[in-house]
């Protein structure tokens, strides 16, 4: 554990002394290299049980694949920012790489913390910089709402998980997930227990997000620049659906009966945000949206609580941070040409870069689930364990799939083909920084077709 | 509710009167809420500087980004940005604003324009574009109808025009007629002695043709048109912006051409737009520019280095249009020409047209190339009207010679040096500014159908109803002018 985060701590102190024409080159490098030690996490000796164990942080089959996807994204994000960001001064250069190693950092400590009061303190200290990045290098005035949009609607769910977790620390005696997961049930009776079941929860589903109170999404991912896009749909967005698998344990047995609101929020947002896709304009918009609907169903498939079902999670998670970062990469290179995110503006745009479109062409059937890719994986096995639990549910998540397929073609035909207007025959050509930048986003997600058991989490 | 339950348990003479008096309670309460909130605020406006705020941002700025801007607020460009937002598929779906330095339109060529509608042109192009503009302003409610608001009334006199024509253009005229008819016009030749049956004002003498359109041509109100323009798209919501583009950032790629000429092809990042009276300016992040500026336009494509390149490349072509100053005369005769009047053309290029129902006629004609007058200012040449319109005018019209001048103006005529007729398209060297400028005088009645053509241009990335190729910035390149025969 200390061997990748004390490297990536003095990723900071390199940042801020190394000479600002190695500035990228340099962080760049140190990060690949951390993502390569990060892989030595999946070596798992045994299936069941925690590793790289010490008093407050290890690594278990949950939290693997979350912690190796966040150390993968940070050489990502730098690859991603380095031309907005290439007019601007050095030292702010500075901050903003050492703002996203920061956020790094968090994450790493909350997705192998064993202690739930940690977890909670790296949850709400991701939003710190994510809400810096937001507000600071966002593009445009609407950025200041987002900003409040996201803050505020992430505070208040997690102020009742404060509460809950000090109220679990008095009643079980201790907030450890090695001992929590094995310690007797708490007593569930009153209405009471109700409400704190409500308050473990709310934060997470917050953060998922649940359709009712997904609006912070789409504002924050539009407005923010590109790394920030990129972090909040690949790994913010997994912190919730990280934090309702660790604390769904100790909340049984009010799960079977309090669990049906959410799941029907969860899975109706998927059809609706999916229909709100086909009609949107903004690409990024559209992009954020989509991750509402993938997560509607990671959080339908958590509340009811069955190993296929976490394992579809898991994978769906996993799968859905690679490709929806890739999305927004390529709605990046997009948008740094034409200033524009509007979709009618950039239309036909197969004819002038075409490896860039069979990228597109990738990443649009990676977000429509296509076999043999882990989405697809992830999200079959969602829906089967869904069905097992109600077939009614087919109903939905059928139509939630239709409606997936239908927009994510639509935003591919609507970028790719159809006429070329005049205006954009005299765009620079794609850097060869793009396409490496979308390989190391598709890449993970085609080799994960050979070896899905790194994603699987418990199950089989 | 407590309070109602109570009086409803109560017989039946007692509810009417606890029902009358919980009438007044309420009445008094809003009453009393009224007073209250009107106090606080005449308190609140009666303090000093109450609408403090610690980030004093002028209200008055342009957004920071915006998808389309339309640098001129004239017709055209108004229409223009009608037509962008009724083919946007969805409400919102792109950002447009229309950026407009003088929102009283003193010097705008739209509003000082005589308003006339004809399609008695020799140009096919220019022919479609005025029959499209025509039959969208005879349904003009079908297109530009706001709600709770008034319908459009453009005041659309469908008196025609008539070309008269002498011995000599009378071939052309003939020619033009041919095309004319193919194109859908519904133009019509006549006599000397035809068109002295018709209006028996006219002195045919000199005469050899004249062509009379009898339908979807006269003239309307200027003014009524660009505001139900303007109306409408501010209703769907274009962004109205009062500022001047005195710059722009762009971004230059250098290209090697075919024939090995160094090219530098510029992309313009964001437009600079100045407020009015002051020094404040915003950069309005765009992706696409289009320059509709009219008489002005030649100075804005100047300030992306148009035409600043030696003369034999690409890049030394200048945008060719420049404002010309025409003058328009109102002039009153009680005995003059009657209600059918045409708008009628002289060949030695003087025009008159009636004005109203009290006897008022407007006239004027077009200046020789070398007798252009000065374009600093909008000041009225009166000498001009007496040496160079009234006697032509006279002559035509015998009742003409008894006239009284009420009233003159000038406009500019956004003059396009090399050919006359309007550009419509992108520029070569710029990727995303499109040009819909150099109409030279017909702007106004094409305005709808190129609005339309700008916008397919634009979001289609094609023309779809009418092909305006012919009039794209190529035929400037290629030196090959599409000129117009016998124009005012």
């Amino acid at each position: 554990m200390l061997k990748i985060l004390i490297p990536t701590v003095m990723l900071v102190v390199t940042t801020w002394n190394v000479r600002a024409k190695w500035l990228w080159p340099a962080t760049l490098t140190h990060s690949l290299l951390i993502s390569m030690l990060s892989l030595t996490w999946f070596a798992h000796t045994s299936e069941t049980g925690w590793k790289s164990l010490n008093s407050y942080m290890a690594t278990d089959l949950i939290s693997t694949p979350l912690l190796v996807l966040s150390c993968w994204l940070l050489p990502i994000m730098i690859l991603a920012s380095q031309n907005h960001l290439s007019q601007e001064p050095a030292n702010r250069q500075r901050t903003y790489i050492s703002l996203l190693i920061s956020l790094q950092i968090f994450l790493i400590l909350a997705f192998s913390s064993t202690e739930i009061v940690l977890f909670f303190l790296m949850f709400e200290a991701t939003l710190i910089p994510t809400l810096m990045i937001i507000t600071r290098w966002g593009s445009q005035a609407e950025r200041l709402n987002a900003g409040t949009y996201f803050l505020f609607y992430t505070l208040a769910g997690s102020l009742p998980l404060l509460v809950s977790i000090l109220y679990i620390q008095t009643c079980a005696g201790t907030t450890s997930l090695l001992i929590l997961h094995y310690a007797p049930a708490l007593p569930m009776t009153s209405f009471a227990d109700k409400l704190l079941w409500a308050g473990c929860l709310l934060a997470f589903l917050v953060k998922m997000p649940l359709y009712g109170i997904h609006l912070w999404l789409p504002k924050a991912h539009v407005e923010a620049p590109i790394a920030g896009s990129m972090v909040l749909a690949a790994v913010l967005l997994k912190l919730g659906g990280y934090g309702m698998m660790r604390i769904m344990v100790i909340l049984e047995p009010l799960t079977k009966e309090l669990c049906y609101p959410f799941i029907i929020l969860a899975l109706w947002g998927v059809i609706m945000t999916g229909s709100i896709c086909l009609r949107q304009t903004d690409l990024k918009s559209l992009i954020a949206y989509s991750s509402v609907g993938h997560m509607g169903l990671v959080a339908a498939a958590i509340l009811i609580q069955t190993p296929w079902s976490f394992t579809g999670a898991l994978i769906l998670m996993i799968a859905h941070g690679l490709t929806s970062s890739a999305l927004f990469c390529l709605a990046n290179t997009n948008y740094e040409r034409t200033h524009s995110r509007t979709m009618l503006l950039a239309r036909g745009l197969q004819a002038i870069f075409p490896l860039m479109a069979s990228w597109w062409f990738l990443a649009s059937l990676a977000n429509l689930a296509l076999p043999p890719l882990p989405n697809l994986m992830g999200e079959l096995m969602i829906v089967t364990s869904l069905f097992n639990w109600s077939w009614f549910t087919l109903l939905l998540t059928g139509a939630g799939t239709l409606i997936t397929a239908g927009y994510s073609l639509y935003m591919f035909l609507m970028t790719q083909r159809g006429p070329l207007p005049v205006h954009i025959l005299g765009l620079e050509p794609s850097h060869s920084r793009e396409h490496l930048l979308l390989t190391l986003h598709l890449l993970p997600l085609l080799l994960l077709i050979m070896k899905p058991e790194l994603i699987w989490g418990w199950a089989i | 509710s407590l309070l109602c339950h109570f009086i409803f348990s109560s017989p039946y003479p007692y509810c009417i009167i606890s029902i009358i008096f919980i009438q007044l309670h309420l009445v008094l309460c809003f009453y009393l809420e009224n007073q209250l909130s009107e106090m606080k605020k005449k308190a609140v406006d009666a303090l000093p500087g109450s609408s403090w705020s610690p980030v004093l941002i002028n209200p008055n700025l342009p957004p920071e980004r915006a998808d389309i801007v339309i640098v001129g607020g004239g017709v055209i460009g108004w229409s223009i940005a009608y037509w962008l937002k009724q083919k946007e598929r969805v409400r919102g779906g792109l950002r447009v604003i229309v950026v407009e330095r003088d929102p009283t339109y003193s010097r705008a060529s739209t509003v000082l324009s005589a308003g006339g509608i004809r399609q008695q042109f020799s140009l096919l192009e220019n022919i479609h574009l005025s029959l499209a503009s025509a039959d969208f302003m005879r349904n003009i409610n079908d297109h530009l109808f706001v709600l709770k608001e008034d319908p459009v009334d453009l005041q659309f006199n469908h008196s025609g025009y008539m070309f008269l024509a002498n011995e000599q253009v009378a071939h052309i005229m003939e020619e033009n007629y041919r095309t004319q008819r193919s194109a859908g016009a519904e133009v019509s030749l006549l006599s000397p002695t035809q068109v002295k049956e018709k209006f028996p004002w006219i002195n045919t003498d000199g005469v050899a043709l004249a062509s009379y359109g009898l339908e979807n041509e006269g003239w309307f109100d200027p003014w009524s048109l660009l505001n139900a323009f303007r109306r409408k798209a501010v209703s769907m919501g274009v962004v109205q912006c009062c500022g001047e583009v005195t710059g722009f950032k762009y971004k230059t790629n250098v290209v090697n051409s075919v024939d090995g000429e160094q090219m530098f092809i510029r992309r313009i990042q964001s437009v600079k737009v100045q407020m009015p009276n002051s020094l404040e300016y915003q950069p309005v992040e765009c992706a696409i520019v289009v320059n509709a500026a009219g008489a002005f336009s030649g100075k804005l494509a100047e300030m992306l280095g148009i035409g600043s390149s030696p003369e034999d490349s690409i890049a030394g072509i200048p945008l060719p249009v420049e404002p010309r100053k025409r003058y328009i005369y109102v002039v009153h005769c009680p005995d003059g020409p009657g209600l059918d009047t045409p708008f009628l053309i002289d060949y030695s290029g003087v025009y008159f047209r009636r004005e109203g129902l009290g006897g008022n006629y407007i006239t004027g004609t077009s200046p020789e190339e070398d007798e252009e007058p000065d374009t600093s200012n909008l000041d009225v040449d009166h000498e001009f009207f007496v040496d160079k319109v009234w006697p032509s005018l006279a002559h035509r019209v015998p009742a003409f010679e008894k006239l009284k001048v009420t009233s003159a103006w000038a406009g500019f005529y956004d003059y396009n040096t090399f050919d006359q007729n309007g550009i419509i398209g992108v520029h070569p060297l710029i990727n995303n500014m499109y040009f819909a400028t150099g109409f030279s005088g017909h702007g106004l009645q094409q305005s709808p159908a190129v609005g339309r053509g700008v916008a397919e241009l634009i979001l289609d990335g094609n023309f779809r109803t009418l092909d305006l190729s012919g009039l794209s910035f190529r035929r400037i390149l290629t030196q090959e002018p599409m000129l117009e025969r016998n124009i005012v």
